[in-house]
């Protein structure tokens, strides 16, 4: 009775690796298979392999709570995220492959005075930046998100919210499949269960890595591994200013469809979503210690889910499920660091702490520009490695919508 | 904080129960905690004793032991000895002190029956969360029935064996009136004859492997002698009933619309390819048991060592005295390899006398030799019932791509094959990232097993342990409210280490 196909029909190759390549990425997470997919759609380069040391898109992009906005501050975020928004838009054509990406509007909302003149002026920066801002009162966050306990009488009373109508959400691993398979099907060899263990450099420049299915040869280097990013930087003596974090996330059992937004608050460290599904799924703030566990506190969920539930009422009763942790890469700044590092032929992309998901088109593009020309991207100039000494810090604290 | 016990022993079945008398007699101070209403576990599980009538206890096993095990149970905690927790569940157990276990607790789904009720306010579903400290633990889950998915077994009617009869034993409540019991093991028997006493009629009792398969290892059948007089009353029972006996014969489809209305049978071979026509019966309850799944959540969670047992599923590494890998972590019971419950008794007593002798309580070294000698008597018994029944090699040729294997997400075969095929899954834990099976409400529970049979199948190879723990750790040992994660209110939850200082807003 069983169907098996005799030849597996597969949605990208899986090749061994040859033993040099023009451009080697490592990590095979949802920036490493866009990167590949723009190198050879933008730029034609296709003599490109991504490894990945586990299944791709199984790290981060397996993690994350797929949130998808660009209401960040500064001019310079403002600018990559919002490439990354206008590319998402157009991605489920672009790549030929369902997304699910619906645009529901994210809610982020201030509970002080001080949150009350943050976001009303981000809300102004963004307009600036031709970015869709709205400044919303407790009535108006009603009308958008009926389940929200707008009462003055709480621990957070809400003042008020930011809203961008055109973010929204995503199904993580379909964005992943889609850009592997096309990245593929342009000659991109996906290589898995290849994990880099070091970079040869020689005279200052990249030569190749070593991997756990041998030596590879590479023209350049693009790292794009999240939090490891730093360890294998490390092998070619590159240091990068980068502190890794649980983050914590859950999931509910499947509910009817009662929550039609994104809702993120700073102050209690929470943001909600309902998946297409139906579940909901919540993220919490980052564990405050150093780690690569896979796995956090638990007392930071518990501190969390008693703040949510003074915001939404309603979900008292329902069940959690799952909970799971990702690993968050944050930079001094909490931007991230996307360019040349000191070593030619070595690239960097790394340190997006809670910002990655909704980046990954939007850095792919960049990333894949600084790796054909030997140049950053206008749009990632401003996150380079030396901005930590020429102090010409990004500061998004504020809209990363979560402590870090 | 909460008072610290000197043990905390998780589940009063068999193991449990007799864990928590013999710590308490030896002078430990115990919390004994049990999602059910009144003690016995699934083994001994009866009517609510409030409404006891004489017979209840007809079709139970060893039911002198388990009275006398319930009688010192009243006596120790009447005298303040065992501090005892009935129709709790533990969600959680961390480590947040060295040396002291929380243990989290709430009130079970099932545990308004019998002895909770006076003294415990709250609805009837959950209640607040409360901790439980203890400086070591003794682990007795237990376990539950072993599912294969079969093409309609998510119709209405379709259940776990063990299911058909705890409606029975704890509930008097017959399930259906023509009933097919199947799948494989002894276990099959005591359903069977169970429903045919409350007045069932069977229609069939389908069996996957042949009834000599004992005779592959027969030291190990006759290691327990009194196993033998078991099956023997057993036969006379199916004998008397008029129980039809299909050997190595399984149900290939159920059949209905709203609700089972037959099945469809056929004949196997030893490695369970079909080799016979089908054959039609008429059953309106249709009772599946493939041997048991142990319940690994709370064993996991602290992670303890464990390997795949003789019957395939995933069971704790012990050593002879019960002790996991984990410091201070016992575990007993079919936890530690299926194996029924006189086994899981001598385990339970032994634990809790290697527990006091390591805090220089005396402790009988014969007895303790004595218990060690039946446990190794008792899982030779156990390997060889497992080599007799076990699930069939080439089970999966049973499924259609349509039939569901996980129900909570509704994931078909068909959606598996993809995921191996399309998206190149060669394990357990890949399949599930990508295909979802066992991201759902029961977590794998009832699905996990065969979903790594399945993996492992598809990329031709053996199950492995790897494959059966990656199915079978989670977060929290069952699905809690948010209410009663945000309710949590003792100290070490709350030290507001929150980064509040390092928030910066822009």
């Amino acid at each position: 009775m069983r169907d098996v196909p005799e030849h597996p029909d597969w949605l990208w190759s899986s090749p061994e690796p040859k033993r040099s390549y023009d451009v080697v990425i490592v990590g095979g997470g949802g920036h490493g298979l866009a990167t590949a997919y723009y190198l050879a759609k933008n730029h034609g380069i296709t003599d490109v392999a991504v490894l990945e040391r586990g299944w791709l898109a199984g790290g981060n992009m397996a993690r994350n709570t797929t949130i998808i906005r660009s209401n960040y501050l500064w001019d310079e975020s403002a600018g990559i995220y919002e490439h990354a928004l206008k590319l998402w838009e157009g991605l489920e054509d672009d790549l030929g492959y369902p997304i699910l990406f619906s645009q529901r509007g994210v809610l982020n909302l201030a509970h002080s005075l001080q949150d009350v003149r943050d976001s009303v002026r981000r809300v102004h920066a963004n307009r600036l930046n031709g970015v869709d801002a709205e400044w919303l009162g407790p009535d108006e966050v009603k009308e958008i998100c009926p389940i929200v306990n707008v009462s003055p009488d709480v621990r957070y009373p809400v003042l008020g919210a930011t809203y961008q109508p055109r973010a929204g959400i995503a199904k993580h691993d379909y964005v992943a499949w889609g850009f592997a398979r096309a990245a593929a099907a342009m000659g991109v060899h996906l290589i898995e269960n290849c994990e880099v263990t070091g970079v040869e450099v020689a005279g200052g420049r990249v030569q190749a890595v070593q991997t756990t299915k041998g030596r590879i040869a590479a023209g350049t280097v693009a790292l794009s591994a999240a939090g490891h990013s730093s360890v294998v930087a490390a092998t070619a003596g590159v240091e990068l200013p980068v502190q890794t974090h649980p983050l914590q996330a859950l999931v509910s059992e499947l509910l009817e469809p009662v929550h039609p937004t994104v809702v993120m608050s700073n102050a209690v460290h929470v943001y909600v979503s309902q998946a297409h599904k139906g579940e909901l799924v919540m993220g919490a703030g980052i564990d405050p210690y150093n780690s690569y566990r896979q796995r956090g506190a638990f007392h930071i969920i518990e501190q969390q889910m008693s703040a949510a539930l003074e915001l939404f009422p309603i979900f008292a009763r329902a069940h959690v499920l799952r909970t799971w942790a990702g690993i968050v890469d944050v930079t001094p700044d909490a931007s991230p660091v996307v360019g040349k590092t000191p070593v030619d032929g070595l690239l960097v992309n790394c340190g997006w702490g809670t910002g990655g998901f909704k980046a990954t088109p939007g850095v792919g593009w960049c990333y894949a520009h600084t790796i054909a020309h030997g140049e950053p991207h206008p749009l990632n100039a401003p996150f380079s490695l030396e901005r930590f000494t020429t102090g010409a810090l990004v500061d998004e604290h504020g809209a990363a919508a979560v402590a870090h | 904080m909460p008072y610290t016990h000197d043990v905390a022993v998780v589940g009063a079945g068999p193991a449990g129960l007799a864990a928590a008398v013999e710590s308490a007699e030896a002078g430990l101070a115990v919390v004994l905690v049990d999602a059910a209403g009144q003690p016995g576990g699934q083994y001994w599980r009866h009517y609510d004793e409030s409404h006891a009538r004489p017979g209840d206890h007809r079709g139970h096993h060893g039911w002198s032991a388990f009275t006398r095990l319930r009688d010192r149970l009243d006596v120790l905690t009447a005298d303040g000895r065992i501090h005892y927790l009935p129709g709790h569940q533990v969600w959680l157990i961390t480590r947040d002190d060295p040396g002291v276990f929380t243990l989290r607790v709430t009130r079970s789904f099932g545990g308004s029956a019998g002895r909770v009720g006076a003294g415990v306010s709250g609805g009837t579903e959950t209640g607040p969360s409360r901790a439980v400290a203890a400086r070591a633990l003794i682990l007795c889950p237990g376990g539950y029935d072993r599912q294969l998915p079969v093409p309609g077994w998510d119709l209405p009617g379709v259940m776990a064996a063990g299911g058909a009869q705890a409606l029975l034993k704890g509930h008097r409540t017959l399930a259906g009136r023509r009933a097919v019991v199947a799948g494989t093991g002894p276990f099959l028997l005591p359903v069977a004859t169970g429903l045919a006493r409350a007045g069932a009629s069977l229609a069939a009792v389908v069996e996957a492997n042949g009834t000599l398969g004992w005779l592959r290892d027969p030291v190990g059948a006759m290691s327990v002698p009194g196993k033998g007089v078991e099956a023997l009353q057993y036969a006379v029972l199916m004998a008397r009933h008029r129980i039809p006996y299909r050997r190595r014969t399984v149900i290939r489809e159920i059949l209905g619309e709203d609700r089972v209305e037959a099945v469809r049978m056929a004949r196997v071979d030893r490695e369970g390819r079909l080799t016979g026509p089908d054959r039609e019966v008429a059953a309106d309850l249709v009772a599946l048991g493939w041997g048991f799944t142990p319940s690994l959540e709370l064993p996991l969670m602290l992670g303890v060592d464990t390997r795949k047992d003789v019957d395939g599923s995933l069971v704790v590494v012990v050593d002879d005295l019960q002790r996991s890998s984990v410091d201070g972590v016992y575990v007993a019971g079919e936890a530690t390899g299926v194996g029924g419950a006189a086994l899981a008794v001598a385990e339970g007593r032994l634990s809790a006398l290697a527990l006091s002798a390591s805090l220089r309580r005396p402790a009988t070294a014969a007895v303790v030799r004595r218990l060690q000698r039946a446990i190794r008597r008792g899982r030779k018994f156990a390997a060889a019932m497992h080599r007799a029944y076990p699930v069939p090699g080439a089970w999966t040729e049973w499924l259609a791509e349509p039939t569901l294997v996980c129900r909570c997400e509704e994931v078909s075969y068909g959606d598996l094959l993809r995921a191996c095929h399309d998206l190149g899954a060669e394990d357990a834990r890949t399949l599930k990232m990508l295909a979802r099976p066992g991201m759902g409400w029961c977590q794998g529970r009832m699905c996990g097993f065969a979903t790594a049979e399945i993996a492992s199948c598809l990329s031709g190879r053996e199950t492995t342990a790897e494959d059966l723990r990656s199915l079978s750790t989670r977060s929290l040992a069952f699905p809690v409210t948010l209410g009663e994660l945000a309710a949590l209110t003792d100290d070490t939850a709350s030290d507001g280490t929150a980064s509040e200082a390092t928030t910066e807003r822009g």
